[in-house]
């Protein structure tokens, strides 16, 4: 933990305690308490598997082999991490052969393919006029390249680490490295990125 | 402070960048980013990078990923006990089972009628057979697609009921 | 022999009780009907009905009760036939439903004087030889006639849609 960064132990502490517990409640039979896991994760793994394979489709997909594979080894759980970090595991694992799947069959070109995948905008209040709505789409894609050209363990680092706001510690664990090895992907994929983006004017 | 970029310890910039920093260290940081240039101007990108991945939305997600995802764990779900007492049975040849199962039926009959004279009545499912309401939804989803298809030629809404 | 007798008959009598189980006496088609969810649902207890539902939101549950009492007010030969064509379709392997699904969902979105027309096409591609509907969906009159989300429709659904 860096001096000076802010967390919240205690919270952090009652929702680890919590998913787990739910977990082990579906352990016992409880549907309705892997609903409530479900409810509570599903946007944030599809959204991080997106970012990592970049195909919404597959992510999907992947994503419900995730839930899959927790409902059914729900009998031999043991909550000896947090349940996110177990979760993100599976997540990580499944999407990062797929990725190694996709690689050995159509070769790296296909990482910097213009993909028809582009998200909608979340449109504010103002609609943005055809020009900004260009830029916006270039800029995005300029984004989607730079993480997608990132190696995967990197890639997948940067993406726990700033979508989900998943500590180093956990991140280790997530990716069954140690700490330090965390820090160090880190600091080359942010010099990478950095390098990439931050010439970018920010509206 | 020591320099992060010196030390080759650029977390301190990462927080100060993902707003993550207690307000001492913060303080502590921009004092520091004030006289050193190499600093001020990794921090300065960091933050540009870190605003161009918050760009970064993700699709929303399909409206029917849970009904797609419990039909899933209910395709892995464990046969009934009907079913698995019947599936080491269905090698038997046409020719044999055809008066077994004639002769079985009359008996299963004879005892259904002896419990029951006079009426058939479905026996209500079994608690372990008991449907979710999400997988009738589903059903109830596709015999809406086929029905509509179905009506199609007739010119008909789709709106029109419904199922 | 009088004891291989008897055990052959127990076995056939385990054989043969699925079936039984699965026997409607409404059928009146010649497709021997398989329940579906929803004749589960109907068979299951209005209390077990109602704890399944009150696992869903209010509004879902309230949706899915109305929409089972329509499906269930259906003109039997309707229903009859609905049923038929969902057996077939849900024995379809899944990819392949998904395939008609997601084709059956874009038809829907069709406007709605092109429904009868498309509808028609498949209704007619699904009736010719493979080769003479190859030729056809390679046709520039084919091309001309439908948009490229059209033919895509078409292709799948005469490809893919259960007779």
């Amino acid at each position: 933990m860096e001096p000076g960064v802010n967390t919240d132990m205690g919270a952090a502490a009652a929702t680890l305690d919590y998913d787990a517990e739910l977990m082990l409640r579906v352990k016992e039979g409880d549907g309705t308490s892997f609903g409530v896991l479900l409810e509570k994760h599903r946007a944030s793994v599809i959204h991080f598997v997106y970012r990592l394979v970049q195909e919404q489709a597959v992510a999907e997909e992947l994503a419900q082999e995730v839930f899959l594979r927790v409902y059914r080894s729900r009998s031999s759980y043991e909550p000896t991490a947090k349940f996110k970090t177990w979760l993100f595991r599976i997540a990580t694992h499944l999407a990062l052969n797929w990725l190694r799947d996709e690689k050995h069959e159509r070769g790296q070109e296909r990482l910097d393919e213009v993909s028809g995948d582009l998200p909608v905008r979340q449109v504010c209040d103002r609609r943005p006029s055809v020009e900004q709505e260009l830029v916006y789409q270039v800029k995005l894609e300029e984004v989607r390249r730079a993480v997608a050209a990132l190696p995967e363990k990197q890639r997948a680092a940067v993406l726990m680490h700033k979508y989900e706001e998943m500590e180093y510690a956990q991140i280790a664990k997530v990716l069954g490295c140690s700490e330090s090895a965390v820090k160090s992907l880190l600091f080359r994929a942010y010099e990478t990125l950095r390098a990439r983006l931050a010439h970018m004017e920010t509206t | 402070m020591n320099c992060p970029i010196e030390n080759r310890n650029s977390a301190m910039l990462v927080a100060h960048a993902a707003g993550e920093l207690d307000p001492l260290a913060a303080r502590v940081l921009e004092q520091h980013l004030a006289g050193c240039e190499a600093c001020r101007s990794v921090a300065a990108e960091q933050i540009a990078m870190w605003k161009a991945l918050d760009a970064w939305e993700a699709p929303p997600v399909s409206p029917d990923f849970d009904r797609r995802l419990y039909r899933r764990i209910g395709e892995g779900a464990p046969l009934s006990w009907w079913e698995r007492l019947a599936r080491p049975f269905r090698a038997i040849p046409l020719r044999q089972a055809l008066p077994l199962t004639a002769t079985a039926g009359l008996l299963l009959m004879a005892g259904l009628l002896l419990q029951h004279p006079g009426s058939y009545a479905p026996a209500p499912a079994p608690h372990s057979q008991a449907v979710r309401a999400d997988q009738v939804e589903s059903t109830l989803d596709d015999l809406d697609l086929l029905r509509q298809f179905g009506t199609a030629n007739s010119a008909e809404s789709v709106h029109n009921d419904a199922m | 022999m009088l004891l291989r007798f008897g055990f052959a008959i127990l076995l056939a009598a385990a054989a043969v009780g699925p079936v039984w189980a699965q026997q409607d006496p409404d059928k009146q088609s010649g497709q021997q009907l398989v329940e579906n969810s929803i004749d589960r649902w109907n068979r299951m207890s209005p209390a077990e009905r109602e704890r399944q539902l009150a696992k869903l939101p209010p509004d879902r549950a309230r949706m899915i009760r109305q929409r089972i009492l329509r499906y269930n007010q259906m003109n039997p030969e309707e229903q009859q036939a609905l049923r038929e064509r969902y057996q077939t379709f849900s024995q379809l392997p899944p990819d392949k439903q998904e395939i008609i699904r997601e084709r059956l969902r874009e038809f829907r979105t069709l406007p709605r004087l092109r429904r009868p027309v498309v509808h028609g096409e498949v209704e007619q591609l699904r009736l010719m030889p493979e080769a003479q509907r190859q030729t056809r969906m390679n046709s520039d009159e084919f091309r001309n006639r439908y948009s490229p989300q059209e033919q895509q429709i078409i292709r799948d659904l005469s490809t893919y849609l259960p007779k």
